[in-house]
């Protein structure tokens, strides 16, 4: 992902820095605390990672060109894993402990594998995920996830239920109040669209003590209440994984505005921000039962009806797909859910990302767009 | 061999008969415990993935392909989950549909174990017949050497859910004693299949790898007699020939290995190396169906078998496939392998390069990677199949100082 220069007035400029420094950062945080947990997929529970002394992070890809990692995986696979393994190989990741991988996609769980012959780690591991919703399933989950903290206590982490306990109430706070923001942000259009994605990405790379600090901050000083501009369209974006927020200025310069982003990037990470239960685990579980729908865990009619409702919830009048090419999840559900929001009257369009930049190419078809969406 | 032919045809004949009898149908996913199932109980399984090899070998493919693409589905996804989807929302009866078709679905039952277009192809085959009953399985994706008993208890349970299911809509019971036979005879089955297997040791090897239908009886018909007679008349067959030392070519100069699934729409591919003395006497892809069972368990064994079978041939176990490459690279005295990097089957095709580099580096075994597609003919260029393997035949052969 390259960190584009900001605008130091606006308020999501701390976010930013702490993109353009998070290597260090977390080079600094590794020596600080356990180690630093990387995965590709927020279905690992950050909160569990967190309650063992470890930092979690989201993996990040490597802007430019990519060259060495085409020596280890193939042409027609996710860019972002791809761009993920080439900043491995350039060594970005060097104060990674470990990786843990729910999984959740074919791609995302092979590259880890393929990681994990490639570089040194103390710990990579795959975390299995019932489908289905129900007391055994939940007691597998409990048990998967007893497993995961196992192998993290093995590499020198430490775990208590009160540990658990901490991190469960932050991670919550977090993301309740992080989610709160992103949905004032999409009905008043305070920030950019590309900004608003930059307090998501800050979240997955930042220390969550720190990171809550900067957004308790940030909730302060957002200017509250502008109106949104109406001479803009409004829009939802959905898709995978979203690194590059250039897409998104491209978005609003057609005259769109994003008042929704459905990403792995956005808002499906977000909610619900914790789980019910007593028992600290147990809130861990029911959260991941109880996540947003999404492709890679559910069923397309599940996706489409929470698209629809959502783009009646933001008053969206068109869904824009942004999808990392060949990502399977998403494409296979794709037919299902556009139907669904056609029938609905929401007009839709796929952009698919293969992380060579968006070509002008592009910006016509996003221009077409805001004007059929703009009419509908 | 002569006989799978007739035994693909009668297997579709049979699920046709099923249908018009009033003997509950079921479409499932392959590569797990519901099968043996499914024959413990009278019931008749259908496999839609297994249908579209079929297509691709009578060219019935690209019409489907067609319809899915028509429908909004991307050709970046599975060839499989296309083909599929685009027979069952075209004329599924039509005089050009090899076999006359599938009859439609009773049950649909998905098991959660395998790969994402394995899980979407259900959910979509669900929505397209909505009256037959659902089964969702929520068989671990999880590492071999990371199966715990944990996985395998939920896995144990996630069996007795799918009986009950089955014994709940189709008023049919479960008969303890039929389960144990058909445990016992997929086992017998996957016995004798491992031993046909390892007469292509012999050098020179008594089948190649165009002979690889012969999985068809082991994903459609495990569990049954049908599969033991089978293929213990195929074991005599093989015995003969590597008896008698009657090679697949008349000078057997070059034994491959092939990694991947192989081009369904022309398994003549496979022979091609056939013209340099190359024989390809190894695959990966075929010892994802050979799984042997603990018969004095059922339930157990089958729970265990399909946590296993998928990640035994997949990226979830790159580590143990590359083993299991090396190991018959090694009892198959391999000089050259191929790799298939198959753009409808990423979970196979990651992990080709570790594994490419683990031959070359501890067994000095070279490689070459051929870009194609198990599904679709328009993601292969069959010039730079040839270009690619005569190149690497005349490396082979170089090397081998013939």
């Amino acid at each position: 992902m390259e960190i584009r220069p900001g605008n130091p007035a606006s308020p999501a400029e701390p976010f930013r820095r702490a993109l353009s420094h998070r290597g260090e950062l977390l080079e600094k945080a590794a020596r600080a605390c356990a180690g630093v947990i990387g995965t590709a997929c927020t279905y690992t529970p950050f909160e569990l990672v967190h309650a063992c002394g470890f930092v979690p992070i989201r993996l990040w890809e490597r802007p430019g060109v990519v060259e060495k990692a085409y020596g280890l995986v193939p042409g027609f696979v996710c860019p972002f894993m791809r761009r993920c393994l080439e900043e491995a190989l350039a060594g970005g990741f060097r104060f990674l402990s470990g990786i843990v991988q729910a999984y959740t996609c074919d791609v995302s769980c092979g590259v880890v594998n393929v990681w994990k012959n490639n570089f040194p780690l103390q710990l990579c591991r795959s975390l299995a995920l019932p489908y289905n919703d129900g007391a055994r399933s939940r007691s597998f989950l409990r048990s998967e996830l007893m497993g995961l903290v196992d192998d993290l206590v093995a590499i020198g982490g430490t775990f208590s239920e009160d540990s658990l306990r901490r991190s469960v109430d932050l991670y919550g706070r977090i993301r309740s109040t992080l989610a709160s923001v992103l949905d004032r942000l999409g009905r008043t259009g305070a920030l950019g669209a590309a900004e608003t994605l930059t307090l998501v990405q800050a979240f997955f790379v930042t220390p969550p003590e720190t990171y809550l600090d900067m957004l308790v901050r940030l909730e302060d000083e957002l200017p509250c209440g502008a109106p949104p501009d109406e001479s803009r369209v409004p829009v939802i974006v959905s898709g995978s994984v979203l690194e590059d927020g250039a897409v998104l200025d491209l978005v609003e310069e057609s005259g769109m505005r994003v008042v929704f982003l459905d990403l792995c990037t956005g808002m499906r990470a977000l909610v619900p921000a914790a789980g019910a239960g007593e028992d600290p685990l147990e809130s861990v579980v029911d959260r991941i039962m109880n996540r947003t729908a999404c492709p890679s865990r559910s069923l397309p009619g599940q996706r489409a009806r929470d698209l629809v409702l959502q783009a009646e919830s933001y008053g969206a009048r068109g869904v824009i797909f942004l999808f990392q090419k060949f990502c399977t999840p998403h494409l296979a559900d794709l037919p299902v859910v556009m139907a669904a929001l056609k029938d609905a009257g929401v007009p839709c369009m796929l952009v698919e990302i293969d992380g060579n930049g968006i070509e002008g190419q592009v910006l016509t078809r996003l221009e077409t767009f805001a004007t059929i969406a703009g009419a509908a | 061999m002569r006989e799978l032919a007739s035994l693909v045809m009668e297997y579709y004949a049979e699920c046709h008969r099923a249908k018009a009898e009033g003997r509950p149908v079921g479409w499932m996913p392959p590569m797990n415990g519901g099968i043996e199932v499914f024959y413990a109980m009278g019931l008749m399984p259908v496999f839609p993935e297994n249908y579209s090899p079929v297509c691709a070998a009578f060219g019935a493919a690209p019409p489907h392909f067609e319809t899915s693409e028509a429908m909004g589905f991307s050709r970046d996804l599975c060839g499989y989950m296309r083909n599929i989807l685009g027979y069952v929302h075209g004329d599924m009866h039509g005089p050009l549909e090899p076999m006359g078709g599938l009859p439609e679905p009773d049950l649909i039952m998905s098991f959660g174990g395998g790969c994402i277009p394995a899980m979407k192809i259900f959910q979509h085959l669900e929505r397209r017949f909505p009256h037959a009953k659902v089964f969702r399985a929520d068989m671990p994706q999880v590492a071999l050497d990371d199966i715990k008993e944990h996985h395998v208890a939920y896995a144990v349970s996630e069996m007795h859910r799918f009986i009950e299911f089955l014994e709940r809509n189709t008023g049919r019971k479960l008969d303890e004693e039929r389960l144990h036979e058909a445990v016992n005879l997929s086992d017998e089955a996957c016995r004798l299949f491992d031993r046909i297997m390892s007469f292509r040791r012999n050098i020179p090897a008594p089948f190649g790898a165009s002979e690889i239908g012969l999985m068809f009886v082991m994903v459609t018909r495990q569990g049954t007699r049908t599969a033991v007679d089978f293929l213990s008349r195929v074991l005599d067959e093989v015995a003969c020939r590597a008896e008698a030392r009657q090679g697949v070519v008349e000078e057997e100069r070059l034994r491959l290995f092939w990694d991947n699934i192989p081009p369904w729409y022309d398994l003549g591919l496979l022979r091609y190396f056939e013209k340099a003395g190359g024989v390809v006497v190894a695959e990966t892809y075929s010892s994802a169906w050979s799984i042997r069972l603990d018969t004095g368990d059922p339930i157990r064994a089958l729970a265990v078998k399909s946590l296993m079978s998928y990640p035994l041939v997949s990226c979830v176990s790159i580590d143990r496939r590359r083993d299991m490459v090396l190991r018959a690279c090694r009892d198959y005295a391999i000089d050259g392998a191929v790799f298939h990097s198959n753009k409808s089957c990423v979970p196979i095709t990651l992990g080709q390069a570790d594994i490419m580099k683990a031959l070359e580096r501890e067994l000095g075994i070279p490689s070459v990677t051929i870009d194609g597609d198990h599904m679709d003919i328009r993601n292969f260029s069959l010039a730079q199949f040839q270009t690619r393997a005569d190149a690497f035949m005349e490396t082979l052969l170089e090397r081998k100082g013939r």
